[in-house]
């Protein structure tokens, strides 16, 4: 078990990107993950082609367990926008997807009007943020679950009836 | 292959229960953590997995159904005891020699690799060595010995924030590497949703919760609302209630897909937070399997 | 649903499917590492009196030699017999050897679990591959087969120094009739006495450092525990080994162990000591002329009172029964300390933490 960091250096491109843990953000760590490879994606610091840290590094690095670094390579697969190479590594294969202009367009106008509704029922800046932060992660949470066929409400724990 | 299997596990020390009525099923492949306040029978459960112990009640089974005692398991299963117990006289390089000694497999190279990388003299008597130092050295030891299961007992009590961090991502490297599975008890909660995928929860001697950690979290909700109408839930299955003059929370056993009654809001719940509203509940807890869940009225904390 | 987890369970095979256990001769040097300071400190005392021994002994022997070998008639021999007969024989300090077999049973056995125990450092030990029934039986083997050894040469040595005393030729002018092979600082410094009492304190060592699980109280048991050992052999055990014999003779060698002696008339019991004798029969014969030492001698007594119709007798062990003695005890010495080893490591296994 030797973490022979000058042997992988050299026989091995570098991976462009370094994960970082916000432990104090409340968000889920594979979540995190996540949304730094999105983030990466969109400033241009990872082009379809480049390999994604490997499983271990991350692990060695952050002292994250490897299952939540598994699940959030999976959840990037799952979004279409990496692909896994048995042997070699997790790779990009395309970046996110781009929604059309009139489709922004609509989607910001829509928005406005809500945001209005919101400023009129009396829910100032941080109220609106904490609705929408909230409401935006159960619509996730949702599509993740039912993708996976309801896993989340197992029956593995029970209570009383 | 279930790398512990305990049932009606329990262990007397004179006319007091350390244990008692312990049944779980760990798979293999995880890292799990062990979690409880102090003399809640954490060390206890350890010792009787490694074989430093014998069950008083029930029994234990190691590494796909050995027991604890045998050649094989004591082979395939790494302890490192709390406060890494070294010869504090013998040098690294004569720990090294010593475990490899007392041991079938021994990886010399990878073991003298990693003291290096590290930066631990291997002449230098253990007992000179820094706590950081001696707990590494202490786990370099077991994970050369290249075992099946790793088992840690409060094994970063003691460290600073930079030498625990060292520590657990060599443990959770090996994990990756070797395919180890990891049983790690803590009584400090912060790091462990990050580091463990299994979680158990021990308290007074009683098992309160065993479970896959995202299971255990995607099965719970926070639910906040009107303190007025917290009552109304009783029949639901809440687990602890903490309530202020007009504003309760209750965490329920409930998943993202049940239905948030009108006025009240529902977020999720992190391990530190469902691991100490379980250990405030006795009566609560959360099993894998049938029959085995029980629960009281859960007790309301007023502010 | 549960993540999939790569933390693959590797797919090694089971080694073995009946796992060969880890080799015993591994236990050498694990034996030596920890106790090198131990067996040091056996050695060096050990080395010391040795030394001490030899020193003393060459100037035993050559007094002897030179007593035994000149010519009887000069004067000058006169000289050397009685310079060898003032040497002392028993062995300057030769009650304080008796002190080595519990100093090393002590400081070498007790110390084998104790220190794990109290330490914590059993936690690692029995958690290794080796087992720790068969940790804790190689290192108290090894160590006992090592301490016994050594004992045991260091007792030929002092066999040596007695030679003169022991020696099958006698000669009539030199003091050799005082040494009798069963006194005290003799017979548990000769033979194989000597190392098997070393192995049984190491031995009770080793069961006591088990049972107190603390050094230091151990080390104070074991000296304790073999000091009530070796008086109760002394004192109470070894005269019973054989029957001893009965004899009418008034001269009874120096070199033989008195049990008892008492004076019997017409085959009954008399009296014990000529003290407890009858007055009359005091009377006659304290009367008698007095010897050099100012009042009669013990012969010249004996003769009166068997003059007077009465016979001694003295139960006795002669010296050549000093060998068939050394095995009966030391036989039940290693009888013992091959119980007490066995019992230490059973206690090791049923020891929950």
């Amino acid at each position: 078990m030797t973490l022979d960091k000058d042997d992988s250096e050299a026989a091995r491109p570098a991976a462009p990107i370094e994960f970082r843990l916000d432990a104090a953000s409340g968000v889920p760590t594979y979540l995190q993950l996540v949304h730094q490879v999105e983030h990466a994606l969109r400033l241009g610091y990872l082009k379809p082609g480049d390999q994604l840290p490997k499983v271990r590094d991350v692990v060695a690095s952050l002292a994250i367990n490897p299952n939540t670094v598994l699940k959030a390579y999976r959840e990037l697969e799952t979004k279409g926008l990496t692909a896994g190479r048995p042997g070699q590594g997790t790779f990009i294969e395309a970046t996110l997807s781009q929604v059309a202009l009139p489709e922004l367009s609509a989607l910001r106008r829509s928005l406005s009007g809500w945001l209005s509704t919101a400023d009129e029922a009396g829910l100032d800046e941080n109220g609106i943020v904490a609705l929408f932060t909230s409401a935006l992660r159960d619509f996730y949470e949702r599509r993740r679950g039912s993708r996976t066929g309801g896993g989340a409400a197992s029956g593995r724990t029970e209570g009383v009836a | 292959m279930n790398v512990v299997e305990a049932s009606g596990l329990g262990k007397q020390y004179g006319s007091t229960w350390a244990l008692r009525d312990c049944s779980l099923a760990i798979p293999a492949g995880h890292v799990t953590a062990l979690v409880g306040p102090n003399g809640a029978g954490k060390t206890t459960l350890l010792q009787l997995v490694v074989g430093l112990a014998a069950p008083s009640a029930g029994g234990v089974a190691v590494l796909g159904g050995r027991w604890p005692g045998s050649p094989a398991a004591l082979d395939g299963i790494a302890f490192v005891a709390q406060e890494t117990p070294l010869y504090k006289n013998l040098s690294a390089a004569d720990m090294l020699h010593l475990t490899r000694n007392l041991n079938r497999r021994f990886d010399q190279a990878s073991a003298e690799a990693r003291l290096a990388e590290l930066g631990i003299p291997l002449q230098r008597k253990a007992g000179r060595l820094s706590g950081g130092q001696q707990a590494q050295l202490a786990l370099t030891l077991a994970l050369a010995r290249r075992p099946r299961l790793l088992v840690l007992d409060e094994p970063v009590a003691m460290l600073d924030p930079i030498a625990r961090h060292d520590f657990m991502a060599t443990v959770l490297t090996a994990a990756v590497d070797d395919g180890v599975s990891v049983l790690l008890s803590s009584h400090v909660l912060v790091e462990l949703e990050r580091v463990a995928d299994y979680l158990i929860v021990l308290s007074r001697g009683r098992l309160q919760m065993a479970g896959e950690l995202d299971d255990l979290l995607a099965s719970h909700r926070v639910l906040t609302g009107p303190a007025a109408e917290a009552g109304r839930y009783a029949e639901r299955p809440v687990v602890h209630v903490r309530r202020a003059a007009a504003q309760a929370h209750l965490l329920v056993r409930a998943t993202v897909d049940d239905p948030v009654p009108p006025g009240w809001e529902a977020h999720p719940v992190g391990l530190e937070e469902l691991a100490l509203a379980y250990l405030r509940e006795p009566g609560a807890a959360a099993l894998p399997g049938p029959a085995r869940s029980r629960q009281a009225e859960p007790s309301e904390v007023t502010r | 649903m549960t993540a999939m987890t790569a933390l693959t369970v590797p797919a090694r095979l089971e080694e073995d499917a009946s796992l060969r256990p880890v080799p015993w001769r591994r236990m050498a040097w694990v034996t030596w590492r920890q106790h090198r300071v131990a067996l040091g400190g056996v050695a060096a005392l050990l080395g010391a009196l040795a030394v001490y021994v030899w020193i003393l002994g060459l100037q035993l022997h050559h007094a002897y030699a030179a007593a035994t070998t000149c010519n009887p008639a000069s004067s000058a021999c006169a000289d050397l017999i009685t310079n060898f007969n003032f040497m002392n024989h028993v062995l300057v300090g030769g009650y304080t050897l008796q002190l080595v077999p519990p100093l090393i049973g002590a400081f070498v056995g007790a110390p084998v679990l104790a220190r794990e125990l109290e330490t914590g450092t059993f936690r690692y030990a029995w958690t290794q591959g080796f087992g720790r029934s068969r940790w804790a039986l190689g290192k108290l083997v090894a160590l006992a087969v090592v301490v016994t050894a050594t004992a045991g040469a260091f007792s030929v040595l002092v066999s040596w120094y007695y030679q003169p005393y022991f020696a099958a030729t006698g000669h009539p002018a030199l003091d050799l009739s005082e040494a009798s092979p069963f006194s005290l600082a003799l017979f548990d410094l000769r033979g194989v006495v000597f190392a098997l009492g070393t192995l049984a304190a190491f031995a009770i060592g080793g069961l006591a450092g088990m049972l107190i699980r603390r050094v230091v109280p151990a080390i104070v048991a074991t000296l304790a525990a073999y000091t009530g050992l070796a008086l109760v052999a002394a004192n109470l055990l070894r005269q019973h080994y054989l029957s001893p014999l009965l004899t009418k003779a008034v001269n009874v060698p120096g070199s033989a162990w008195i049990m008892s002696q008492w004076w019997t008339k017409g085959g009954r019991f008399a009296f014990t000591s000529w003290r407890d004798a009858p007055n009359h029969l005091i009377q006659l014969c304290v009367a008698l002329p007095a010897g050099p030492l100012g009042k009669p001698s013990q012969e010249t007594l004996a003769q009166c009172f068997a003059q007077h119709g009465y016979t001694q007798l003295t139960s006795y062990q002669p010296a050549g029964r000093f060998w068939a003695f050394q095995w009966i005890e030391g036989g039940w010495l290693l009888a013992l300390s091959v119980l007490l080893i066995a019992a230490t490591v059973w206690v090791v296994s049923r020891r929950a933490a």
